[in-house]
């Protein structure tokens, strides 16, 4: 018996280099985050004066293989603490290199709208907590498609093209309502040009987009039984189209830092409002961190032409649903403002402790205006 | 008292010496690679900008492990960045699978074995550490 357990052993030792012909890379990264905000009655960014750990922390685990022939496998799974935990599956893709400088794509990745996209959770990367939430307002980050990435070289600047193809449905909220979103015929395309420590990056994105969102129904049945059905359907969003264009820059010299990023939401016909937002971002490199203040505007314009040529004071069922629908799309309209100053402190591991202060202003509804503490200890491993 | 400001000034002398102990470093590659390697060159090869020699050929290069004297005098030497900086600069490429960083070995014995043996590797070693096994195509 003894014996046969030994050859068993032994022929496992002697195959085992067959079976396991490559090798996994496994590493990851976490953020764990916290903050309060100052005043007992003021909530942003889904804190409350009450300290929360759970809203903006997150781990996340890699693995990738190289299947030789330029043939790769990277999946990329995180637990998000606004999510319960829950696992979640934020990259899985097949890459394909070329010999020159093309890659290739294959399965879910990231969308690459902004110019921190790429590593959008990877707060090692950058100086902030998180990349300033007005302009980083999409409700989508990857797409199931297919990716293509050249590199290049033009002149003394390093080029990289990022176009993307494919689908992302899932969650979405409609008047705080969680609903459902299919955007479809998506594509996207980012244009980075790096030389030493100037680079430019300009994309543009566009895709159809359905929302399926009960929370309207009450309204869009309204207007159809009052027979104005040109209404509901301006508040169906079915195969709407729309639009996103951004442009940033990253200015990085010795010991300073400047980034900006100005992007452009254009959703179209649907209901939803066109947004314009930017941030501007200052930091000053010390000997083992940073400090850093940005400050940026997210405004909304809400369209009411859908509600052109409608009878007022006529009927007060009418009435109520003019009402009723000037209330949904003013209660698109926006118009902030914030400053968020902050300190990046770098350990000798590859560990950094952030700290920020915000101070959230709104010229529109005075009660989301909020001062927000926040701190966080972030990794890469 | 005058005790105390002699130790104390002699530990801040101590101190401030211990700083900038970063030894020279040595930039190798095989004695038979001709490619005429700028610095400008080197700093693209090990922050995965540039994957081949001026001359065409594939290159490789080898880091020393991140704890290393040797890893730190090049980090801030040849790529002018400090160790959390280069850190923070992979983590953007490994997490967006759009690259990984160099192989890392302990010492340099290890850069030098592979150098020698491979027309494809670049590393870098304490420059004490030379041997004629390898050439040196530049220092810092």
């Amino acid at each position: 018996m003894k014996k046969i357990f030994l050859s068993f052993v032994l022929s496992a030792i002697c195959f085992s280099p067959q079976l396991i012909a490559t090798e996994i890379n496994f590493s990851g990264f976490a953020t764990i985050a916290g903050g309060l905000t100052t005043d007992d009655n003021e909530t942003l960014q889904g804190y409350d004066s009450d300290l929360s750990v759970s809203n903006n922390s997150l781990i996340a685990l890699q693995a990738s293989t190289d299947l030789g022939e330029g043939w790769g496998i990277t999946t990329q799974l995180i637990s998000k603490g606004s999510e319960d935990w829950n696992l979640a599956t934020e990259w899985a893709f097949v890459s394909y290199d070329t010999s020159n400088d093309w890659r290739f794509l294959f399965g879910r990745q990231r969308a690459p709208f902004y110019v921190y996209s790429d590593y959008l959770d990877v707060s090692y990367a950058y100086h902030w907590i998180n990349p300033p939430g007005g302009v980083y307002s999409l409700p989508f980050d990857t797409v199931d498609g297919i990716g293509v990435i050249k590199n290049s070289t033009l002149g003394s600047f390093d080029s990289t093209i990022h176009f993307t193809t494919g689908r992302n449905q899932g969650d979405f909220e409609v008047q705080g309502l969680p609903s459902e979103a299919d955007f479809g015929d998506f594509y996207s395309f980012a244009w980075t040009l790096n030389k030493d420590w100037f680079t430019v990056r300009l994309s543009y994105a566009s895709s159809t987009f359905s929302v399926f969102a009960d929370a309207l129904t009450p309204l869009t049945d309204g207007w159809r039984a009052a027979n104005f059905p040109q209404v509901a359907d301006s508040l169906e969003v079915v195969d709407d189209s729309g639009d996103f264009k951004g442009i940033g820059i990253i200015i990085d010299y010795n010991n300073f830092l400047f980034v900006t990023e100005f992007t452009q939401v254009d959703p179209g016909d649907s209901f939803f409002p066109p947004n314009d937002s930017y941030y501007l971002s200052f930091g000053y490199r010390t000997n083992n961190g940073m400090f850093h203040l940005t400050t940026g505007v997210d405004d909304n314009e809400p369209n009411f032409a859908m509600l052109n040529g409608i009878p007022s004071g006529v009927d007060p069922g009418l009435d109520f649903l003019i009402a009723s629908t000037q209330g949904l799309l003013q209660s698109n309209l926006e118009d902030t403002s914030f400053y968020t100053l902050g300190y990046k402190w770098d350990l000798d591991a590859p560990i950094s402790l952030k700290f920020e202060y915000t101070t959230f202003e709104d010229d529109v509804f005075s009660t989301n205006e909020a001062s927000l503490l926040q701190f966080a200890i972030v990794t890469v491993f | 008292m005058k005790n105390f400001l002699k130790r104390t000034f002699i530990s801040l002398l101590v101190f401030s010496f211990s700083l900038p102990a970063f030894a020279e470093v040595s930039v190798i590659v095989h004695p038979s690679n001709a490619s005429s390697i700028s610095n400008d060159d080197i700093k693209r090869i090990f922050l995965g900008k540039m994957k081949s020699f001026p001359g065409g050929s594939q290159v490789l290069p080898v880091n020393q492990s991140s704890a290393s004297a040797t890893r730190k005098a090049f980090d801030s030497g040849a790529l002018g960045k400090s160790a959390s900086q280069i850190k923070a600069y992979w983590s953007k490429l490994v997490f967006s699978g759009k690259g990984n960083p160099p192989k890392e070995v302990p010492n340099d014995q290890d850069v030098i074995n592979l150098v020698k043996d491979n027309p494809a590797v670049i590393g870098y070693i304490d420059s004490a550490s030379v041997s004629g096994d390898v050439k040196v195509v530049a220092k810092f």
